[in-house]
C-alpha cells in the first residue's frame, strides 16, 4: 500500500532502552525546573537567591520583634503549599486544611508536654505530628477519592471535617479530658508546651520567637519549596497534573488516579500538620479556633490570591497577603478579615488564575523581551 | 489465531435498559476489527465494559487468556489495553510533549523518553506544535495526540471509538495509514466506526451490534451483503 | 403512661432534628440542585433573617410577619448578590463557592463591626407543654410543623407553578430552554433569591430560640452541608428523606451521648454514605426506582 504521509522507519516507535548514564541525584536536581514550575535560567534563580540572600541579612538590620513576626508568616507557608499542591495541582479543592493543622497542633502540644523537651525530643514530636496529620489526610482521601466524590463535595466534606473537630476540641473543657498530662482545655485551648529546641552542649537551645527561629524556618521554607519544585516536576507531579485535567485519560494511561489523589491530598495533610506543629510550637498555644470557619477560609485566600497552579505563586502569594493582613490587622482583625474577603471576591472575578501568578508571568514576558 | 480478547455472555442493565444483551465475541490477535450498529446499539457501552468503567452484572471478559472481569479500569490498562476516546481525552492545558510525557513516563525516563516523545510526534505529523497546548490544536490533530498517547501505554490491543468523527477526508485517509502502521507493528485493534468507507479502509474483520446484541459478523464483503444489516440501519428501527 | 412519654420524649427529639435539617438546608439544596453551586454564604443569609426578624419583632411586628420580613430581606440581599458577583461565574462553579466564600466573610466581620459582637435577642414564644414530667417547649412543635409546611410548599411551586416548570427545564436543559425563549439568567437570579430567602426563613424560624452573633450562621453550616451531600442534587427524593435519616442518627445519638456525638455521628453518617452510594441519595433513589 502507498503511503507517502506517513514516515517510514522500520525503527520502532518506542525507544530502545539505553542505559541512562546520569545519576539519580543528577535527574532530581534537573527537576528543580521543569513545566509544572515557572521560573527557570540563571535569571530567575540569581534573583531567587538575591532574595534568599536579603532574607538571611534582614534579621541584621532589624529588631527582635519584627524577625520574630516574619518567622509567624514563614509558619503557615507549609499549609499553604501543601494546599496549592491538593488543589492548584490535583484539582481537589479542600476546605478543611485547616483540620490538619490543627490536628497536628494539638499533637505537638500533647507529645511534649507528656515528654518534655530533653534530647531534642521536640523534633521527634513534630515528625510524629506531621505524620499523624499526613495518616489522618490520607484516611480522608481514602474516603473521598476511593468514594468517587469530586468538585464541590471535596470542599463540603473537608470544610464539615474541620468544623467537627473545632466543635469537638471546644467542648473539651472539664478536666476530664486530658491526655496524659495535657489538658484539652475546651475553647480556651492548650498552652504551656515547650517551643522547639536543639540539643547543645552546655544547655538546649530554646527556639522561642526570635532570630533563631527564624533562620531555622527559613531553611525549612527553602528546602521544602525546593523539594516541592523537584517533586512537582518528575513523573508523579505531571501524574497529578493530568489528573486535574482529564482524570479519566490519566486512568487510561494506566495510571491508578485514585491513590495519586490520595497521596496528593496526604501530602497536603501533612504539610498542613507541619505548620499546625510548627504554630504551635512558635505561640506556645492552640485553640479550636484554628479549625474554624474563618480559619478554614484563610489558606484559600493566600493561595488563591497568590496562585494556586505555580508553588513560586502560591509561596509568595501567600507571604504577601500575611504581610498586608499584619498591616491591616492594627485597625483591628475585623478590618483585616473584610479585606481578606473582598481581596478573595476581587482575585476570582477579575484574575482567576491568582494576583502573583499573573504578575510573575508577565514579568517572564518582559524578561524575555529584553533578553531579545 | 490467538485470541487476545474473548468475551462471553456479558450482560448489562441500566435501570430497566438492556445494553449489554448476552454478548459473545472473540478478537484474534493482529487483527483491524470495526464493529458497527445504529445509535444506541451499545458500542461505547460494550468499550466501557471492556475498559472496566462500567462493571457487567454478569458474564466474563478474558484478555489473552486471563480473567479481567473484576479488575479496575488502570490495572487493564497495564496489562496491554489502550483506548483513544471519541471526544478527545487529552490535556488541554498541557503542551503537546507534556501530553506524551505522561502518557510514556511509566517506563521510560531521560533520553529514552524524550527521542520516543520525538518519534511518536514524527508519526502523529504533529512536529510543528511539540509547544502548543493541546487544547489550542485542530480537532484532527487532538484526535491524532491522542492515538499516540495510547501507544504509550505499549499495548497489545487498542480501542478507537470513531477515531475519524469530525475528520476532513484527508485527515481520515492519514488515520487509516496511521493505524494500519500501527497493525503492522503488532498492535491489534477493535474500532468503532460510522463511516462504512474508512471501515473498508482498515477493517479485516466486522461486528455489528444492535439493541445490546451481537447482530451479524464476518469480511467485511459479507456484512454489506448481509440482507439484516441493511435492515436495521435503512429500517429506522433503532431508539 | 409512662410507655407514652417516653415515646413522646423521643418522636419531639427526632421531629426537632428533622426540622432543624430540613429549615437549614432548603435554601442550600435549592441552590445547588438548581445551580450547581454551593453557598458558603448560605449561613450569613440566615444570619441576615435571624437579625432583620429580631429587629422588626422588637420595633413590634407580629412575629409571623417579621419572618416574612427576615426571608424577604435575605432574598432581595441574595438576588443583588447574584447579580453583583455569582452571574459572571457561571462557568467556573468551584470558583463561584470560593466567591461565595469571600462574601460570607465580608458579611460576618462587616455586621461585627456595624452592629457589634451581639444583638438583643427575642424571647422563644408560646411558653411549653408538659408531658409525662417533663416540659416541651411549644415553638419548636411549631417549627416541625413549619418544616412539613416548607416541604409541601416548594412541591407545590416547583411542580404546579409556571416558575416551577420554567425552572426545572432550565435546569436540565439550559441551552434548550433558551432556545424556547426562557430568559435563564432571570431563572438562575430568581432561584439563588429563593435559596437566599428560604436561608433568611430558616434565620427567621430560628431565631426566637437563639443568641443573636454574627457568627451564628456556622451553627447550621455543618448540618445543612452533611443533608445536601447525604440527599444529592434533587430536594425533594434527595434531602427530605436524608433528613429523615440524618435526624434519626442525630436524635438517637445526642439522647444516649450528647450533643456532640449527634454531630459526630452524621459526619460519619455522611463518609459512609459517599462511600457506597456517590451521588447521594437521590441518585440512588432515582436508580432503583427505574
Amino acid at each position: 500500500m502507498d503511503r507517502p504521509d506517513t514516515p517510514h522507519t522500520d525503527e520502532p516507535l518506542v525507544a530502545e532502552t539505553q542505559i541512562e548514564r546520569r545519576s539519580a541525584l543528577a535527574i532530581w536536581i534537573s527537576r528543580l525546573e521543569g513545566p509544572q514550575t515557572m521560573g527557570r535560567g540563571p535569571v530567575f534563580w540569581a534573583t531567587a537567591a538575591l532574595v534568599v540572600l536579603a532574607a538571611i541579612l534582614y534579621p541584621l538590620f532589624s529588631d527582635p520583634f519584627a524577625v520574630g513576626n516574619s518567622a509567624y508568616f514563614m509558619v503557615w507557608t507549609f499549609m499553604a503549599m501543601g494546599l496549592g499542591v491538593v488543589w492548584g495541582y490535583t484539582g481537589a479543592l479542600s476546605f478543611g486544611q485547616t483540620a490538619f493543622f490543627g490536628l497536628a497542633g494539638y499533637a505537638y502540644g500533647v507529645l511534649t508536654i507528656n515528654f518534655g523537651a530533653a534530647y531534642g525530643f521536640t523534633w521527634i514530636a513534630l515528625m510524629i505530628s506531621v505524620a499523624l496529620g499526613g495518616l489522618f489526610a490520607m484516611l480522608i482521601g481514602y474516603f473521598m477519592f476511593y468514594g468517587r466524590i469530586k468538585g464541590v463535595f471535596v470542599g463540603i466534606v473537608t470544610l464539615s471535617v474541620t468544623l467537627v473537630l473545632e466543635t469537638f476540641m471546644a467542648q473539651t473543657a472539664g478536666p476530664q479530658w486530658r491526655i496524659g498530662e495535657a489538658r484539652l482545655n475546651g475553647f480556651n485551648g492548650m498552652s504551656g508546651m515547650p517551643p522547639l529546641t536543639i540539643p547543645w552542649p552546655g544547655g538546649d537551645v530554646l527556639l522561642y520567637p526570635g532570630v533563631g527561629l527564624y533562620y531555622v524556618l527559613l531553611a525549612m521554607v527553602v528546602l521544602c519549596y525546593l523539594g516541592l519544585r523537584m517533586l512537582l516536576n518528575a513523573p508523579f507531579g505531571n501524574v497529578l497534573v493530568a489528573i486535574r485535567e482529564n482524570p479519566e485519560r490519566a486512568e487510561m494511561l494506566g495510571y491508578d488516579t485514585r491513590a495519586y489523589q490520595m497521596l496528593s491530598f496526604a501530602l497536603g495533610g501533612a504539610l498542613a500538620g507541619l505548620s499546625g506543629a510548627l504554630y504551635t510550637a512558635w505561640g506556645q498555644y492552640i485553640t479550636p479556633s484554628s479549625m474554624g470557619l474563618t480559619a478554614a477560609a484563610l489558606p484559600i485566600v493566600w493561595v488563591a490570591v497568590g496562585g494556586r497552579r505555580d508553588i513560586t505563586a502560591t509561596l509568595l502569594g501567600t507571604l504577601a497577603v500575611l504581610f498586608a493582613f499584619q498591616l491591616l490587622t492594627v485597625y483591628g482583625s475585623q478590618y483585616a478579615l473584610i479585606v481578606m474577603g473582598a481581596l478573595l471576591l476581587f482575585t476570582v472575578l477579575l484574575t482567576p488564575e491568582g494576583l502573583i501568578a499573573t504578575a510573575m508571568r508577565w514579568l517572564g514576558r518582559l524578561v524575555g523581551r529584553a533578553k531579545r | 489465531m490467538t485470541e487476545i480478547l474473548s468475551v462471553s455472555k456479558l450482560n448489562k442493565k441500566f435501570g430497566g435498559v438492556t445494553v449489554a444483551n448476552d454478548i459473545d465475541f472473540t478478537l484474534h490477535a493482529g487483527t483491524m476489527h470495526c464493529l458497527i450498529g445504529p445509535n444506541g446499539a451499545g458500542k461505547s457501552t460494550f468499550f466501557r465494559l471492556i475498559l472496566g468503567e462500567h462493571a457487567p452484572d454478569s458474564g466474563t471478559i478474558l484478555f489473552r487468556g486471563a480473567d479481567i472481569t473484576r479488575l479496575r479500569s488502570f490495572e487493564r490498562i497495564r496489562r496491554g489495553i489502550s483506548v483513544k476516546f471519541q471526544v478527545p481525552g487529552i490535556f488541554k492545558a498541557l503542551s503537546v510533549r507534556q501530553n506524551l510525557d505522561v502518557a510514556f513516563q511509566h517506563h521510560l525516563h531521560g533520553h529514552n523518553l524524550s527521542s520516543t516523545v520525538k518519534r511518536v510526534v514524527e508519526f502523529t505529523n504533529l512536529e510543528a506544535e511539540v509547544e502548543t497546548p493541546a487544547g489550542a490544536l485542530s480537532h484532527g490533530q487532538q484526535q491524532w495526540l491522542e492515538i499516540g498517547m495510547a501507544v504509550g501505554v505499549e499495548p497489545t490491543l487498542l480501542l478507537l471509538d470513531e477515531p475519524t468523527a469530525g475528520m476532513s477526508p484527508d485527515e481520515t485517509r492519514k488515520t487509516g495509514e496511521m493505524l494500519h502502521d500501527l497493525n503492522q507493528r503488532g498492535i491489534t485493534i477493535l474500532a468503532v466506526e460510522h463511516d462504512m468507507a474508512f471501515v473498508e479502509q482498515i477493517a479485516t474483520q466486522v461486528t455489528v451490534l444492535h439493541f445490546g446484541r451481537i447482530f451479524a459478523e464476518g469480511t467485511i464483503a459479507e456484512i454489506i451483503d448481509h440482507p439484516g444489516v441493511q435492515d436495521i440501519y435503512l429500517g429506522g428501527s433503532d431508539e | 403512661m409512662e410507655f407514652f412519654a417516653a415515646a413522646f420524649a423521643m418522636a419531639y427529639q427526632f421531629g426537632d432534628a428533622f426540622a432543624f435539617l430540613v429549615i437549614s438546608c432548603a435554601g442550600l439544596a435549592i441552590i445547588f440542585g438548581m445551580m450547581g453551586i454551593i453557598n458558603l454564604a448560605h449561613g450569613e443569609f440566615i444570619m441576615c433573617g435571624a437579625y432583620v426578624t429580631a429587629s422588626t419583632a422588637r420595633m413590634g411586628l407580629p412575629l409571623p410577619l417579621a419572618i416574612l420580613c427576615g426571608a424577604l430581606v435575605a432574598g432581595i440581599v441574595g438576588m443583588l448578590v447574584e447579580r453583583i458577583v455569582i452571574r459572571h461565574l457561571y462557568q467556573r462553579p468551584l470558583d463561584s463557592i470560593i466567591a461565595t466564600w469571600g462574601i460570607s466573610l465580608i458579611a460576618t466581620q462587616g455586621v461585627l463591626i456595624v452592629l457589634g459582637s451581639t444583638m438583643q435577642g427575642i424571647g422563644t414564644p408560646l411558653g411549653s407543654i408538659e408531658v409525662g414530667d417533663r416540659s416541651y417547649s411549644a415553638y419548636r412543635l411549631v417549627l416541625m410543623a413549619a418544616a412539613v409546611a416548607l416541604l409541601i410548599g416548594l412541591y407545590f411551586l416547583f411542580y404546579h407553578t409556571r416558575f416551577g416548570v420554567i425552572a426545572r427545564a432550565t435546569i436540565q436543559r439550559p441551552q434548550m430552554a433558551q432556545a424556547l425563549g426562557v430568559d435563564t439568567r432571570r431563572v438562575y437570579g430568581l432561584t439563588f433569591g429563593l435559596g437566599a430567602a428560604l436561608a433568611g426563613l430558616a434565620g427567621g424560624l430560628y431565631a426566637p430560640t437563639m443568641t443573636m452573633v454574627p457568627t451564628m450562621g456556622a451553627t447550621f453550616i455543618v448540618e445543612s452541608f452533611v443533608t445536601v451531600v447525604v440527599g444529592g442534587a434533587d430536594i425533594f427524593v434527595g434531602a427530605a428523606p436524608a433528613a429523615v435519616i440524618l435526624a434519626a442518627i442525630r436524635a438517637s445519638l445526642t439522647a444516649w451521648y450528647g450533643q456532640l456525638f449527634g454531630q459526630i455521628g452524621l459526619l460519619i453518617a455522611v463518609i459512609v454514605v459517599i462511600r457506597v452510594m456517590p451521588g447521594g441519595l437521590s441518585a440512588w433513589i432515582k436508580g432503583t426506582r427505574q
